[in-house]
């Protein structure tokens, strides 16, 4: 499955960072593509076009404080979870999918 | 015929203390009758006491009318009116607010956890003491004295003439030993109290109504402390105390001894007291003298005053002391502001960790203290420190100073009734060098007028001192007395390396006439066979501007020279600089400042001559990069900032320092210029882990140990200067949700004001303790990350972000967790971004 995902976590220096690979990490396991965002201490890294947005099949939001841009998720389905959910069980969060 | 001046007061905080003893002290100085009238409230003072200028109440805006006559009004007056139009006004003290919400000062929260009791008060001297309790009472009037009833009135005045006389002979020869400035300006203050005429009438005249000797002291005591008590104006208030210390010292004068009032310390105490005055705080044992609980005290007070000196960890307005038991062992806390009692066993871990904590720091910068100074990339300046008596030259070596850079003589010349003899003079300048031990003393000849009057010269008033007879200038006037010193330090030359520096060098024409005068007191030495140094180096003081522009000529006349930061700050900028309207002036960060210092430096380096500074802003860690940078020699500053000031040289890096002075010369203002200043404390590259920043084996028994231990490694090596405060930054982010992220793992962090770098700290545990992790199972490794706010953020985040990312991974987590050696996992740390 073609997954999106956004992380940002309250001082966006460690979770931010520590989600988005453990959200890379478990697609893998889980043989599905994604692309993370981050939106932490450096401002956006590894930005989602609006095109790789709508044409997933869901956008894993893994965020504790509102997001930039998040104007461009209006179309797709959406899942919000907080950042200590992935970084607890990042295959619970897939399920959810 | 009598003279009146009319004028208004002009200090915001009334005719206080100080003020007054500057007036009392010009009106000592003349025959005349010399009045004080407020015309608010009637009050007329008798201007040659302090206590009666006090006394009436004069606040900011009062009208007042001075009145003298006699055989000198005339002089008097001219005295008088210098004074009124030139010096009161400059006479303001900032009075700092001080902190009494005691409940809203952060605790730790490791402390806060202890079980411990803990008592909160007003922190007024900073540090952590730890002892048994001991209450004290404070000086009071013994109830069993007599207080009237005296058949001979003249004998009992004789009494009191007598133990006055022996008191104020007392104040002065425990002045002249004193080893610290602060004890002396006590004791000075002390004895003008002994001496106010109102004071002394007071006395008498309470005899001759037919009071006996301690009654006629206890009505003083009475009438002075009520008079001050009801004062609007906290620094009269805290006057309240020195005048009961007097009265206690009178009061034993005339009768003997007294039943004690202070208890011996036998062991480390921590002394507990409704309030103490100083001649107390003297009395007590200073080596066993380990906290004092006060219930009443002022921060500007001169217990505290000397509390601080001799650094004693004090607190006031401690709640419910009468309820703390005197025998038992308690920590008094002046950093966090607590008195701490039935100490816990994790009260004792909390307070080990504190010593731990400041034995590390002291290390790390005996270290630096005991070696040269030198930038990273290796470029030598030295570090040199200002000194006015021989103690304070031994205690400048033992803090780590490599030479004097600033010996003020004028200090041998203060508070007494005589220049001290050429003999005498050469005795001191002897112990000086010997106690220097070979290292170089750069001795400044006599520097008094503008801010330093001297009684015994008789200097004329001037209405600006500070643009007067003061330095080089007063020498032709006193000839014999600056060849005097010339000789006694030529002669000393023969004991020790040292060099000659003169002040307030403004002309070509002064460096010469003073050369002249070296010149033939050398002949006249030789003449006599007397040694000395014949390659005696000379040297001037540069504060006023005019010499940086005659500097080449100068050059040819000297062999060194030295910065007077202060004085050519405020000379240059026209600023006075104990004048804070205009403080946005006297301001070391204006270009025209530093451009005038650089061109100074550049001169005198081209010349082949040396230079250093000193001065306050010398110790000054802002701005020391562009010292470094400008090409000082040495830098000359007060013992204490010396060991920081080797360890903020050793992070600094030359090349960069000479580059940002040439981008700091280039700004229009000071603005600019102080955030070109910040910008390279950012960028000076301290990279964000360093071997310094690993502590393996830490034996903690919670989350909170580990957390407080992390910081403080921070401190330790200089990088965070408020490890408490980090510390709360650190348990902010804990409270959003748990940083053990599981394995054994935690990375506890924040974005924080705190750390004077982004930094990485490594902490392994030897047991682990529990974190709240995602998955339960205890944490072995601590990772803490304080990253600096508002810096450059991206230089170090996208390590930061590969380091968390990496995290994730269990091959480098197990090589993290297997590896001890600091050096490889600093290594295995950086590698993650390559």
């Amino acid at each position: 499955m073609k997954i999106v995902a956004v992380t940002a976590c309250p001082t966006g220096i460690a979770h931010t960072y520590m989600a988005a690979e453990q959200l890379e990490k478990t697609a893998r396991k889980l043989g599905h593509s994604i692309k993370v965002e981050t939106q932490g201490a450096m401002g956006i890294e590894n930005k989602l076009t609006q095109e790789e947005i709508d044409s997933a099949a869901v956008a894993i939001l893994a965020v504790d404080i509102a997001i930039e841009e998040s104007e461009r998720f209006d179309r797709v389905r959406k899942i919000k979870v907080p950042v200590q959910s992935v970084m607890k069980n990042p295959e619970a969060v897939f399920a959810q999918i | 015929m009598a003279l009146e001046l009319t004028f208004t007061c002009p200090l915001q905080n009334g005719m206080h203390a100080r003020p007054a003893s500057a007036l009392e002290e010009i009106a000592r100085g003349f025959i005349s009758d010399i009045t004080l009238l407020n015309r608010r409230t009637g009050r007329n003072a008798n201007a040659r006491s302090i206590l009666s200028i006090v006394g009436a109440d004069i606040r900011c805006g009062d009208s007042c009318v001075l009145t003298v006559s006699g055989t000198d009004e005339e002089l008097a007056m001219a005295a008088l009116g210098d004074f009124v139009r030139h010096t009161l006004p400059r006479r303001e003290t900032q009075i700092s607010e001080q902190k009494t919400n005691v409940a809203e000062r952060f605790l730790p929260r490791c402390l806060r956890d202890t079980g411990a009791t803990l008592r909160r008060g007003v922190p007024l001297v900073e540090g952590i003491g730890r002892g048994r309790l001991v209450r004290v009472s404070g000086l009071r009037m013994p109830q069993e004295l007599a207080k009237t009833g005296v058949a001979d009135v003249a004998g009992e005045q004789e009494r009191i003439r007598r133990a006055l006389a022996e008191l104020i002979e007392w104040y002065g020869s425990r002045a002249a030993i004193a080893e610290r400035g602060v004890e002396r300006d006590v004791l000075i203050a002390h004895r003008s109290l002994a001496r106010d005429e109102e004071f002394q009438s007071c006395l008498f005249n309470a005899v001759q109504a037919g009071r006996t000797a301690a009654g006629a002291i206890v009505m003083a005591e009475e009438q002075f402390t009520g008079l001050l008590a009801l004062s609007a104006n906290p620094l009269l208030r805290e006057r309240v105390i020195d005048i009961r210390d007097v009265c206690g010292q009178l009061l034993q004068r005339v009768y003997g001894n007294l039943p004690d009032r202070i208890l011996a310390l036998r062991e480390d105490s921590i002394v507990m007291a409704d309030w103490l005055t100083p001649c107390q705080i003297l009395s007590l044992d200073e080596r066993f003298l380990k906290g004092l609980v006060l219930s009443e005290a002022g921060s500007t007070s001169h217990t505290i005053i000397l509390a601080r000196s001799f650094g004693i960890p004090t607190l006031a307005g401690v709640e419910e002391t009468l309820a703390i038991p005197e025998g038992d062992e308690a920590v008094l806390d002046g950093d966090s502001g607590v008195l701490v009692t039935n100490l816990t066993e994790q009260a004792r871990r909390y307070y080990a960790l504190e010593q731990q904590r400041q034995q590390g720091r002291a290390a790390v910068l005996s270290k630096y203290a005991n070696s040269p100074a030198a930038t990273r990339d290796g470029h030598r300046i030295e570090i040199a420190a200002n000194a006015g008596t021989v103690e304070e030259v031994a205690k400048a070596f033992t803090a780590g100073a490599e030479v004097i850079g600033l010996f003020r003589t004028e200090m041998l010349f203060l508070d007494r009734s005589t220049a001290p003899s050429e003999v005498e003079q050469y005795e001191i300048y002897r112990k000086v060098l010997e106690a220097a031990r070979g290292r170089t003393v750069i001795f400044r000849t006599i520097d008094i007028g503008g801010d330093k009057p001297l009684g015994y010269l008789n200097l004329l008033p001037e209405s600006n001192p500070f643009l007067g007879c003061r330095g080089i200038r007063i020498y032709p006037e006193f000839e014999v007395l600056i060849r005097n010193q010339l000789r006694a330090l030529l002669r000393a030359s023969a004991h020790g390396p040292m060099k000659i520096m003169f002040p307030m060098i403004a002309t070509v024409d002064e460096a010469r006439w003073i050369n002249r005068l070296v010149t033939e007191e050398r002949k006249r030495c030789s003449d006599e066979g007397k040694c000395f140094d014949a390659k005696l180096s000379l040297g001037a003081m540069i504060e006023v501007p005019s010499a940086a522009f005659v500097l080449k000529e100068l050059c040819a006349e000297f062999d060194f020279f030295s910065i007077g930061s202060n004085d050519l700050l405020q000379y240059t900028m026209a600023a006075d600089r104990t004048n804070s309207r205009v403080a946005t002036l006297y301001d070391p960060c204006h270009p025209a400042f530093l451009r005038l210092i650089r061109q100074i430096v550049a001169t005198v380096r081209r010349a082949g001559k040396w230079i250093g500074l000193c001065g306050e802003m010398g110790a000054d860690e802002r701005l020391l990069p562009l010292w470094v940078g400008m090409g000082f020699y040495e830098i000359s500053a007060t013992a204490p900032a010396i060991a920081r000031m080797k360890a903020a040289v050793a992070q600094l890096n030359y090349s960069d320092c000479s580059r940002l002075c040439d981008k700091a010369v280039r700004c229009a203002d000071s603005d600019a210029l102080k955030s070109v200043l910040g910008r390279h404390l950012e960028r000076r590259g301290l990279p964000v882990i360093a071997p310094e920043l690993v502590a393996t084996d830490f034996d903690a028994s919670n989350k909170e140990e580990a957390i407080k231990r992390a910081v403080d490694q921070l401190y330790v090596h200089g990088r965070c200067n408020q490890p408490r405060l980090l510390e709360d930054d650190v348990w902010k982010r804990e409270s959003h949700y748990t940083t053990g992220f599981g394995n054994g793992f935690a990375l506890p962090h924040c974005r924080t004001n705190h750390v004077t770098a982004s930094s990485i700290v490594v902490l392994k545990l030897r047991s682990p303790v529990p974190w709240d992790a995602a998955d339960n199972v205890p944490v072995k490794v601590v990772i803490l990350l304080a990253i600096r706010e508002g810096g450059s953020m991206n230089e170090h985040m996208k390590m930061i972000s590969q380091l968390a990312r990496q995290l994730m991974h269990e091959p480098f987590r197990d090589s993290l967790e297997r590896e001890q050696n600091p050096e490889a996992l600093c290594r295995l740390l950086m590698e993650v971004s390559e």
